[in-house]
C-alpha cells in the first residue's frame, strides 16, 4: 500500500498510481518548491532592471488568489495560489557565495551518503569503505581529463568531463563489486572488515603508491583552469559548482528513489529485512547484493568525479578512512533506511561544524582585542592558552563533535532526523487528533 | 439519464440497458484487494452476471426459484444477486453471522433451491443443514480457501458455475437476453426476512416495481450523480443496503465500492470518501465515540482547537435547526473553524466529499444528530421498513429537525390511524409475507401498510415517530417515558456502548449498561487499573463510578419521571448471537427482560448484589457457563 498519507477521496486503482511520484498535489507542490529553491532561489537573483518580472509573478498570484476566493474552480488547489509568490521571492534574492560553498559541502556528503544509505539502509550490507569508491571515481575522472587523448570536437563541445563522470561511475561500480564479492559468504561484522579492506587496499596502497605517482608530480594532481568544463561552461565559480552539485544530486536522488520503487528496490529491502526469507521467496541474493554494491559504487564514483569540480586538485588525503566513517555517521544521524536521511544528516553535520567555526573565529578575534585589558592571573593564563588552541586544533574539535553527535543521536533520537521529519508531518496529518 | 419506471421494467432490464449505455467507459464497482482498488467496468459486470446467470440456468434454475445468498460485501455478491434476478429467480439474502438454526429456518421457509456462500464458513453452515432441507439442491462457493477437501456432490465452485454458463452461452447465444426480456415489473425479485424484534423472521415479498419506484422516488428528492462513489459495507441482507447498491445504484449508475475486509471498512470508507452514505445509527454512534475518545487523548493545542471549533459548529448548527439566518460574524468564525479543524476532522471520518448522509433503521439520539451537523455533515433521518422496500419518509435539505423523520417522498402518502399508528401507502408497498397470510392481512389494510409504529404529524408536516408502539412505557403511577430516547441519550457517552432502560409499570426507571470495552479499557490503562476481561473490568468500583457520573450527567436534563435511579453494569455486551439484539442491532426488549429476569427483579428490590448463573453462546454454537456477582449502584437523583 502506498506509504503516502492520502486525503480522503484519493484512492488508487492500479499499482503505478500506488507508486507514483506525485500522489497528491501537496506533494507535487512541495517537490516543485524544493526544486525551485535549489535551482532558482539559492544561486540566482534577478538583476536590478529585471525586478519587474518578480512583480509580475506576484500579481499573477494575487489574480489566482482572487479567482480561488470568488470562483473556486475545483482544479485550482490552494497550493498553486501560493506558488507565484514563492517564485517571486526566490527570483528577488540569492544566497551569498560563502553559503553556496557550504551547500556544496552538504551536497557532496549527501551524494556520498546516498550510496552508503543504499548499502546499509536498504540492503543491510554494512560498509566502512565507501571513501574508496569515491576516490576511484575522482582518480578515474581526473586521469581521463588530464591524460586521455580526446578527439578535438569533444573537448570543444565540453564533453570530456561529463563523459569522464559517467565512466568514473561505471569503473567505481565494478571496483565496488570486486569488494562486494565477500558479501556472498560473510555477513554483519565480518563484512565490515572486508569493506574496510577496500579502503586500505584502494586508497592507502594502490592510489597513494601507484596512481598518484602518474605524471611524476609527487602526490597531488592539479587540474589546469579550463579543463573542468561542462558544455560551454567552465566550472570556475562557487555558483557554477553549486549548480553542478544541485543537478547531480537531484538526478541521483531521482535515480535512487526510482530504483527503490522497482523490483530491484523491493528485492533489496527484502534482503535487508531477512535474507533467508528473501532467498526462499526466490530472490537471488548474491546477484542483488552485488547489484547493490555496483549501484553504490557507481554513485560513489560520480560523487568523486564531481569532487574535482569543487577542488580542481586531487590527492589521496581527500579520501581518508575517516570519510567512510563520517558517511556512516551521517546516515545514522539522518536516519537509516531513508533518502531524506542522507540529506538531512549531511545538512546537520555540516551546519554543526560550520556553526562551530562561526563561533570560534569571532571569539578569537574578540579575545585578541580584549586580552590586554584583562587582569593578569591564572585565569588569563588559561585563556591565553585555550583560545588560540581552539583555533589551531579545530580539526580535532570537529571530530569530537562528530563523536558527540552520534552518541547523542543514538541515545535520544535513534531513528534519526528523518523520523523526526516524519513525525512532524504526522502531527499535522493526524490533526486534530494524536493517533 | 432519467429512468422512467413502468410496470414492464425490471431490475435486470435496467441493468442490461445501463451496461449497454456505459460499456467499458465507466467503472461500475471497485473492490479493494492487495492494497489497491481494482475496478470493474459495466462491461465486466455484464459479462460476469451473464455467465453466472446462465450457469445457474444450466443447473436448472427456473423463474420464481429462490436463490439464497450469504457472504460479505463483495462484487461477487452483487453479481450473483443480479444473475439470479436475470434468470427470473428470487434473491434471498442471509446475514453472514446468522447461526445454523436461523439459516435453516430461512432456507426451509423460503423453499430455497440454490445456496450461494462466499467461503468455507458459509459452506459449512449450508452443509450442516443440507440434509434437513429437502428442497436445497446445490451449494455454490467462491473463495477456495480451505475448500480443497470438500468433495460433496452438492458443492460447485463459482468458477465452475461460470464455465457452465460460458458453455451454455456458446450453445445458445441469445438465451440471456431472452431470459431478461421475459421478466415483468410485477414479478417478485427479492424475498427479505425482517429482523423482527418480537417474533420469528417473516419473509417480505418485494417486486421489481417496488424496488425501482422506491429508488426513483428517493432520487427525486436527493439526486445523486453518476460520477459519485458509494461504499457498500453493510450486510446485503439489510434493505437499506439493497436500496443504495441495487435500486439507486442501478438507476443513477454511481460506482459501488467494496472494502477489503469487514474489519477495514472504516479505513476503506476514508480512502474512498463516498458522496452518499446510508447507515444505521450504531455506525454513527461508533464514529462519534471514536472522535470523542481521540479528542480526549490528543495534546493540549489540538484538544482546545477542537473544542473551540466544535463550539462554533454547534452554534451554527443550532441556528440552522431553528431556521434562523446565520449572522455574519458566525459565518466567518465557521469558515475559520472549517479551515483549521472541521475539514480535517471530516477527512478522518471519510466525510469530506459527503453530500448526504442518511440514518435509518432505528432511532438516533438528538445528541448524535447535532454532533454531525456541527461538523457540517448533512445527516438526515430516513424512515421506512422492509415492507415498503426501504424508505418512505426522509428529511429535506435545509428542513431538518432532529426529533422528526422528515416528510414523505414523492408517491408516498402517510396518515395516522385511529390508535395513533402510522399508515403508509406507496407504489413500493410489498405484496405480502411469504406463506404467512395471517400476518399479511394484519399489515396490509386496503393498500395501506400498517407500520406498527406510533407517531403524529407536526405543524411543519414532518412525521414524528414516537416509538415502536410496544416499546412506549409508563411508570406504575401512569407517567410515560420513552426508553429508546433515554438509551440514545446514554449512548452519547463514549464509555457506554449499549444501554437497556427498564421501568415499565415500575416505580422508577433503572438501566442496565454495557461499557465500551476499548474505551473504558484505555481509560483503565491510563488510571493503572488492572483487569483481565470484560467481565472483570465492568465490575470495577472505579468503572461503576465513571458510568454513574455519565448517567448522572444525562439525568440532569431529563424530566422527573425519566430520571434513572439505579444502574447495573452487565458482564457482557448485548449480542445478536445470544438473540439479545436483532441482526440489525436493535435491542430485543422482551427477550432480554426474560433472560435477565434476575437482574430486573433485583433492581427493584432493596439489594446491592445480584448473583448471576448463566450461559453465553458463541457464533459457532459453543456455550460458556458464567457465574458472577453484579453490583447495583444507586444514583443521586
Amino acid at each position: 500500500m502506498s506509504s503516502v498519507w492520502l486525503p480522503c477521496g484519493d484512492y488508487h486503482q492500479n499499482y503505478s498510481q500506488d507508486q507514483g511520484w506525485w500522489q497528491t498535489t501537496l506533494i507535487q507542490f512541495k517537490m516543485l518548491t524544493l526544486l525551485a529553491v535549489a535551482f532558482i532561489g539559492c544561486p540566482w537573483a534577478l538583476p536590478q532592471d529585471w525586478h519587474w518580472v518578480a512583480w509580475v509573478f506576484a500579481a499573477l498570484g494575487v489574480v489566482l488568489g482572487l479567482v480561488k476566493i470568488i470562483a473556486d474552480p475545483p482544479r485550482l488547489k490552494g497550493e498553486w495560489v501560493l506558488f507565484p509568490f514563492i517564485l517571486a521571492v526566490l527570483l528577488l534574492y540569492r544566497l551569498p557565495d560563502y553559503y553556496l560553498s557550504v551547500l556544496v559541502m552538504i551536497g557532496y556528503y549527501s551524494m556520498g551518503a546516498l550510496g552508503v544509505q543504499l548499502l546499509i539502509g536498504y540492503t543491510g550490507l554494512i560498509t566502512l569503505g565507501h571513501a574508496a569508491f569515491i576516490a576511484v571515481g575522482a582518480y578515474v575522472s581526473a586521469l581521463m581529463v588530464l591524460y586521455f587523448h580526446w578527439p578535438r570536437f569533444i573537448i570543444d563541445a565540453g564533453l570530456a568531463y561529463p563523459i569522464s563522470i559517467i565512466v568514473a561511475g561505471v569503473i567505481a561500480g565494478f571496483w565496488s563489486i570486486l569488494f562486494g564479492l565477500p558479501s556472498a559468504k560473510v555477513k554483519g561484522f565480518y563484512l565490515i572488515l572486508t569493506t574496510m579492506a577496500a579502503q586500505f587496499i584502494t586508497v592507502d596502497f594502490i592510489l597513494t603508491q601507484y596512481v598518484a605517482q602518474i605524471g611524476g608530480r609527487g602526490q597531488a594532481f592539479s587540474l589546469p583552469p579550463g579543463t573542468i568544463k561542462v558544455g560551454p561552461w567552465v566550472i570556475d565559480s562557487d555558483v557554477k559548482v553549486y549548480v553542478m552539485m544541485a543537478g547531480i544530486l537531484t538526478l541521483m536522488v531521482a535515480f535512487v528513489a526510482n530504483l527503490l520503487r522497482s523490483r530491484v528496490g523491493r528485492a533489496w529491502v527484502a534482503i535487508r529485512d531477512n535474507d533467508i526469507a528473501a532467498e526462499t521467496m526466490g530472490i537471488n541474493i548474491v546477484t542483488y547484493k552485488l547489484m547493490a554494491f555496483f549501484v553504490a559504487g557507481f554513485l560513489g564514483g560520480v560523487t568523486g568525479a564531481f569532487w574535482l569540480s569543487n577542488t580542481a586538485a586531487l590527492s589521496p588525503e581527500h579520501f581518508p578512512w575517516f570519510l567512510s566513517l563520517w558517511l556512516v555517521g551521517i546516515i545514522l544521524i539522518g536516519g537509516v533506511g531513508s533518502i531524506h536521511g542522507a540529506i538531512l544528516g549531511s545538512l546537520f553535520m555540516v551546519l554543526i561544524t560550520e556553526s562551530l567555526q562561526w563561533g570560534v573565529l569571532p571569539l578569537t578575534d574578540y579575545y585578541d582585542e580584549i586580552a590586554n585589558t584583562l587582569d593578569p592571573g591564572r585565569f588569563k593564563l588559561m585563556l591565553d592558552w585555550l583560545v588560540p588552541k581552539l583555533l589551531m586544533d579545530f580539526a580535532y574539535i570537529k571530530e569530537m563533535v562528530f563523536g558527540l553527535a552520534i552518541c547523542a543521536f543514538l541515545i535520544f533520537e535513534p531513528n534519526g532526523l528523518s523520523y523526526r521529519w516524519w513525525q512532524t508531518k504526522n502531527y499535522f496529518n493526524l490533526w486534530p487528533f494524536s493517533y | 439519464m432519467e429512468t422512467k419506471i413502468t410496470k414492464d421494467l425490471t431490475i435486470p432490464k435496467l441493468f442490461v440497458a445501463k451496461c449497454r449505455q456505459y460499456g467499458d467507459s465507466k467503472v461500475a464497482m471497485r473492490e479493494k484487494e492487495f492494497g489497491i482498488w481494482i475496478p470493474f467496468t459495466w462491461q465486466d459486470y455484464y459479462a460476469k452476471v451473464k455467465r453466472i446467470c446462465l450457469g445457474l440456468v444450466s443447473l436448472g434454475l427456473k423463474p420464481g426459484d429462490k436463490v439464497a445468498m450469504m457472504g460479505d460485501n463483495r462484487p461477487e455478491g452483487l453479481w450473483v444477486e443480479m444473475a439470479a434476478l436475470c434468470a427470473g429467480g428470487v434473491g434471498v439474502w442471509l446475514f453472514r453471522d446468522s447461526m445454523s438454526d436461523e439459516v435453516k429456518y430461512i432456507i426451509e421457509q423460503s423453499d430455497t433451491r440454490f445456496f450461494i456462500g462466499e467461503s468455507q464458513e458459509e459452506v459449512d453452515k449450508g452443509l450442516a443443514i443440507f440434509d434437513e432441507c429437502p428442497k436445497l439442491e446445490k451449494i455454490v462457493w467462491d473463495d477456495p480457501k480451505g475448500m480443497r477437501n470438500y468433495k460433496q456432490d452438492c458443492l460447485i465452485s463459482l468458477n465452475r458455475l461460470m464455465e457452465l454458463g460460458k458453455t451454455l452461452d456458446e450453445k445458445e447465444p441469445s438465451l440471456f437476453e431472452q431470459l431478461v426480456a421475459k421478466g415483468r415489473g410485477d414479478d417478485i425479485c427479492l424475498l427479505f426476512y425482517t429482523s423482527g424484534t418480537t417474533a420469528l423472521p417473516k419473509g417480505v415479498l418485494l417486486t421489481h416495481y417496488n424496488m425501482l419506484t422506491m429508488g426513483a422516488n428517493l432520487m427525486a428528492v436527493d439526486p445523486c450523480k453518476e460520477t459519485d462513489d458509494f461504499v457498500s459495507y453493510l450486510p446485503f441482507a439489510w434493505i437499506g443496503e439493497q436500496m443504495m447498491s441495487v435500486s439507486c445504484g442501478l438507476q443513477v449508475g454511481y460506482t459501488v465500492n467494496f472494502p477489503e475486509e469487514p474489519d477495514t471498512a472504516m479505513e476503506n470508507i476514508r480512502e474512498i470518501g463516498p458522496h452518499v452514505m446510508f447507515a444505521p445509527p450504531r455506525l454513527y454512534e461508533g464514529m462519534t465515540r471514536q472522535v470523542q475518545v481521540k479528542h480526549m487523548d490528543s495534546g493540549w493545542i489540538k484538544r482546545n482547537m477542537y473544542t473551540l471549533a466544535l463550539k462554533i459548529g454547534y452554534a451554527a448548527a443550532n441556528m440552522k435547526f431553528d431556521k434562523k439566518p446565520v449572522p455574519f460574524y458566525l459565518k466567518i468564525a465557521l469558515a475559520l473553524a472549517n479551515l483549521l479543524v472541521l475539514n480535517k476532522l471530516k477527512d478522518h471520518l471519510g466525510m469530506s466529499r459527503l453530500r448526504k448522509a442518511y440514518t435509518g433503521g432505528a432511532a438516533m439520539g438528538p445528541d448524535h444528530f447535532r454532533f454531525f451537523h456541527a461538523l457540517g455533515v448533512n445527516l438526515k433521518q430516513i424512515y421506512g421498513q422492509t415492507e415498503i422496500a426501504g424508505i418512505a419518509i426522509v428529511h429535506r435539505d435545509g428542513d431538518i429537525k432532529f426529533d422528526t423523520v422528515g416528510t414523505p417522498i414523492p408517491g408516498t402518502e402517510v396518515k395516522i390511524g385511529e390508535d395513533g399508528e402510522i399508515l403508509c401507502k406507496s407504489p413500493s408497498v410489498f405484496l405480502g409475507y411469504y406463506k404467512n397470510d395471517e400476518a399479511t392481512q394484519k399489515t396490509l389494510l386496503d393498500g395501506w401498510l400498517a407500520t406498527g409504529d406510533k407517531g403524529f404529524i407536526d405543524e411543519d408536516g414532518h412525521l414524528v415517530v414516537f416509538d415502536r408502539s410496544k416499546d412506549v412505557m409508563t411508570l406504575s403511577d401512569g407517567r410515560p417515558f420513552s426508553p429508546q430516547y433515554l438509551e440514545t441519550r446514554l449512548k452519547f457517552s463514549p464509555y457506554v456502548q449499549e444501554a437497556w432502560i427498564i421501568g415499565s409499570d415500575r416505580k422508577y426507571v433503572t438501566a442496565v449498561m454495557c461499557i465500551d470495552y476499548a474505551v473504558v479499557g484505555k481509560w483503565a490503562d491510563d488510571k493503572k487499573l488492572n483487569y483481565t476481561s470484560y467481565m472483570e473490568l465492568s465490575q470495577k468500583e472505579e468503572v461503576y463510578n465513571l458510568i454513574a457520573s455519565q448517567v448522572e450527567m444525562a439525568n440532569q436534563d431529563l424530566p422527573e419521571p425519566a430520571k434513572i435511579h439505579k444502574i447495573v453494569n452487565l458482564y457482557k455486551i448485548f449480542d445478536a448471537d445470544d438473540e439479545e439484539l436483532t441482526r440489525t442491532s436493535k435491542l430485543r426488549r422482551a427477550f432480554v427482560e426474560k433472560r435477565y429476569k434476575q437482574i430486573v427483579d433485583a433492581l427493584y428490590q432493596d439489594t446491592d448484589v445480584i448473583h448471576m448463573d448463566t450461559t453465553i453462546t458463541y457464533e459457532d454454537g459453543r456455550e460458556q457457563h458464567i457465574m458472577t456477582d453484579l453490583r447495583i449502584q444507586k444514583l443521586n437523583v
